[in-house]
């Protein structure tokens, strides 16, 4: 099975793909627009993972 | 716009090129002559909904006294035919004790919010909001 950061990429890069099909029209804009959309996505997540780092659950 | 004549789906009532967009996805952007968003559409949709099966996700349906899961049904049931043919098949069921349920979830609903994006985009070209 894929590990979770795999998912995540996968989930980020299904939804890049989406969104700039279904907003950009060009195929420049396109690739810009993915571009932006997938690494928000995928730095944003990473990011968000270590600021929440020093606070544990329990 | 296609080059050539109209198309098909600017024929049909607006209803009905909206259910078929919502029952296959891409259809209604095949009917309308946009046929590589279709293909892109398709693709996405579809392996977005096969990696949430593959991942133990559940197709939600409504519970009693669990609002959220009417939202959630919406979304489920947004993925058209993939989710009457998942659920005819008995899958779908949500495995709650695997590690990748929640995982699975995110995939199949994502997927039936996306389709139902799609149906949206499909109603703004058969509207002419969208020219292209």
């Amino acid at each position: 099975m894929l590990d979770h950061l795999s998912l995540m990429v996968l989930h980020a890069l299904l939804i890049a793909v989406f969104f700039s099909f279904l907003w950009k029209r060009d195929r420049q804009e396109r690739w810009r627009y993915f571009l932006k959309v997938f690494g928000a996505l995928v730095v944003g997540a990473i990011v968000l993972g270590w600021v929440m780092y020093p606070f544990p659950r329990g | 716009m296609p080059e050539q004549g109209k198309p098909v789906g600017m024929s049909l009532p607006l209803l009905v090129l909206l259910g078929l967009a919502w029952f296959v996805p891409g259809l209604g952007h095949v009917l309308l002559g946009r046929r590589l968003r279709a293909v892109v559409f398709f693709v996405v949709i579809v392996v977005a909904f096969l990696a949430g099966l593959r991942l133990d996700g559940e197709l939600i349906v409504p519970h009693a006294g669990d609002p959220l899961s009417y939202l959630a049904a919406i979304a489920s049931v947004g993925n058209g035919l993939l989710f009457f043919i998942a659920r005819g098949v008995g899958l779908g069921q949500g495995v709650v004790t695997s590690a990748a349920y929640e995982f699975g979830n995110t995939f199949l609903l994502t997927a039936g919010m996306m389709n139902l994006l799609v149906v949206l985009d499909t109603h703004d070209i058969a509207t002419g909001k969208k020219d292209w």
